[in-house]
């Protein structure tokens, strides 16, 4: 049985060689090249001096917090309504699921660019949402919503949210949802039911869908240059000024490993928690 | 199961449904229903899918809201109460096991979510794993169980906050043949030990035979029958009845004769009679079905029969034999009929009973004609 077991194994391996050897080409060496430039000077040698440039100016903090801080928020807001709309989802009819499915994928063939300036039309100031707010009297004066950060989490949020629905979605289809009801016939109110039962069992979902969305708001580039433009740094927008203004390919460099290990670093802890949470949550299968 | 929960509501109830309807667009579901049971009943509702027997059982544990009639349990109305509030337990077909806790949490579930705390969740723990045998596996993931053991742990779940009354829905539906008998006496044992009312779902109608008190037959959204399960099977009320639980023979005719005690049926295959009892408001003319149970026939050789000196009076029929089926301490003989519409005409002979079969034989069939149940049949039929 071992042996048989192993060769199967050993012949399923080959089918990662393609990817395998794609990710390599085009992925890790660019990303040893880029490693490398970071730690090196001007005249070729190996030097610390992009890290010790980095790490001392204090503007940089602060573009590394407003990164994280719009990431997180984006996340924090994806998730609130994404989470929802995925249990909806995952819950109607096949018909409705069919419809919903259509609205969350159709715009990810929309690029970004386009994303992004329709927004730019519907928040500024003489656009749709200011003229409805103010023709409902809600607001006298237009209300700022471009070239500041609210209408950039706005426009982020939209982009990302299928990133956040479909993961949640999938472990909430697979969730039976006589879970729910076996909980309320045991006592449980459904606030109770939410947070010891269906939250527990649909993490996995909830912890891919954040690392996605998380990893991809933290390096988002075309809707913050869009949206906000130059007044408001974050690390990518100051890595491709480094890159294709300033010619720094050290500075860049070194940018672009920062924001990398933050990327990886979630991502890493995401998935350790995400093996931690299954390992429990084998049962799925035999108990459904 | 003792003192630890005491302080709540944990007296086990009666429970009356009356005038229950549910329906699903215009189709009635259920179909202003009336039903009792009393306090430590055992009591099957027994029917085919679609009866509308697991639509009646979650309007009891308030999964879902009945359109009209009322819920009591005990003396209390919980006909508005969400399930939450209602103290029902439930045992689902599925287990419904929390998949992300041990079996002790599972168990310790319920009880948190009634403020059950310290010592006395464990003790409330402890005595549910306890009453179902499974004290050793309470640090076990839900997944290194197998089925019976699930189904333990789901009853142990649902026993574990006192409940006032229990609801299964066809719980061992999932397990194989030879663990659901051991499992059907068990959880019976399991259900009186705990001093449980229970009401227990099920179309497998020996399953319901074996385990309860009384049995409802449930056939569109009503009750046909509700009584003991000798009387179910003895005495069933309606053809619906007849023909769910147990197997029989049967013969549609027309009422050729009424007397005092007697009434006689003309059929394609001679005539029978029957107990007037079975049929009080029968007159000459009127279509009926003629049913017997199979091990209520005895066969002979036609050769053999003499002249009918029996005290009890009988009925006798020729018949031609059919196919023979071997059930181990029975076989089961069916006889070639020229009926249409009707059931197969069989009878149930004890193997270790000499009467040779073969196809084609010729044979007496005769039971005692107090066993003879007989139905009015709908002009429809």
């Amino acid at each position: 049985m071992a042996s048989t077991a192993h060769s199967a194994t050993s012949r399923v391996a080959w089918l990662a060689i393609p990817g395998a050897g794609y990710l390599l080409l085009v992925f890790a060496l660019p990303l040893a090249l880029l490693l490398a430039s970071s730690f090196q000077s001007e005249q070729g040698g190996f030097t610390w001096q992009g890290y010790t440039n980095f790490l001392s100016d204090p503007f940089n903090a602060t573009v590394v917090w407003n990164t994280l801080k719009i990431a997180f928020i984006v996340t924090g807001l994806c998730l609130l309504i994404g989470y929802p709309t995925a249990f909806a989802m995952a819950r109607t009819s096949l018909p409705v699921q069919g419809g919903m499915f259509l609205a969350l994928i159709l715009p990810l063939s929309v690029g970004v660019i386009v994303k992004s300036f329709a927004w730019t039309i519907i928040l500024r100031s003489n656009g749709p949402i200011n003229h409805i707010l103010m023709s409902l009297g809600i607001v006298d004066d237009p209300v700022k919503l471009l070239f500041n950060e609210r209408g950039l989490v706005i426009a982020a949020v939209h982009v990302f949210l299928p990133f956040m629905v479909l993961p949640i979605f999938t472990v909430a289809r697979q969730i039976d949802s006589r879970m729910q009801e076996a909980a309320a016939t045991l006592g449980a109110t459904p606030v109770h039911t939410f947070l010891k039962v269906t939250w527990p069992l649909s993490l996995p979902g909830v912890v891919t869908g954040c690392a996605f969305v998380f990893s991809m708001a933290v390096s988002m580039y075309v809707i913050p240059a869009l949206l906000i433009g130059d007044r408001y740094q974050t690390l990518p927008a100051m890595m491709a000024r480094a890159y294709l203004f300033m010619r720094d390919r050290q500075a860049g460099s070194t940018m672009a490993v920062v924001l990398l290990l933050i990327a990886v670093f979630i991502v890493v802890a995401s998935t350790l928690l995400t093996r931690r949470l299954q390992a429990r949550t084998q049962a799925q299968g035999v108990a459904a | 199961m003792g003192g630890a929960l005491g302080s709540r509501d944990g007296a086990v109830s009666s429970l009356l449904l009356s005038g229950i309807v549910k329906r699903y667009g215009t189709q009635a579901v259920v179909d202003g229903l009336d039903f009792s049971i009393r306090s430590g009943e055992f009591v099957s509702l027994l029917g085919p899918s679609g009866c509308g027997k697991t639509t009646l059982l979650r309007i009891i544990a308030g999964l879902i809201a009945c359109d009209a009639g009322r819920v009591v349990v005990g003396d209390t109305d919980v006909t508005k109460l969400p399930a939450h509030r209602r103290n029902i337990g439930v045992v689902f077909q599925s287990y419904a096991l929390f998949p992300h806790l041990t079996v002790g949490e599972n168990i310790a579930f319920g009880l948190k979510a009634h403020g059950v705390q310290g010592t006395e969740l464990a003790a409330g723990v402890s005595q549910a794993l306890k009453a179902v045998q499974l004290s050793a596996l309470a640090d076990r993931p839900i997944s290194a169980l197998s089925g019976g053991q699930q189904q333990r742990v789901a009853v142990a779940r649902a026993i574990a906050t006192r409940p006032r009354l229990i609801l299964l829905d066809e719980p061992l539906s999932a397990l194989d043949r030879k663990l659901r008998e051991t499992m059907q006496i068990e959880l019976r044992q399991m259900l009186r030990d705990a001093g449980m009312t229970a009401i227990f779902v099920t179309h497998d109608q020996e399953e319901a035979l074996v385990m309860s008190d009384r049995i409802a037959v449930m056939n569109h959204g009503r009750i046909e029958q509700f009584d003991a399960p000798d009387t179910i099977y003895a005495r069933p009320s309606t053809p619906f009845a007849l023909n769910f639980v147990g197997l029989s023979s049967q013969w549609h005719g027309e009422v050729s004769r009424v007397s005092d005690t007697l009434l006689t049926v003309q059929t394609d295959c001679g005539t029978i009679d029957a107990p007037l009892a079975a049929l009080p408001d029968a007159t000459p003319g009127a279509r009926v079905l003629v049913g017997v149970r199979p091990e209520m026939i005895e066969i002979k050789h036609l050769e053999t029969s003499l002249a009918p000196l029996d005290a009890v009076p009988r009925n006798r029929l020729a018949v031609t034999v059919g196919e023979t089926v071997f059930l181990g301490s029975r076989r089961l003989v069916y006889f070639q009929s020229q009926q249409v519409g009707a059931n197969a005409v069989m009878a149930e002979v004890a193997t270790n009973q000499s009467v040779a079969t073969a196809p084609g034989d010729q044979l007496q069939l005769s039971w005692p004609v107090g066993h003879t149940l007989v139905y009015p049949m709908s002009a429809s039929h």
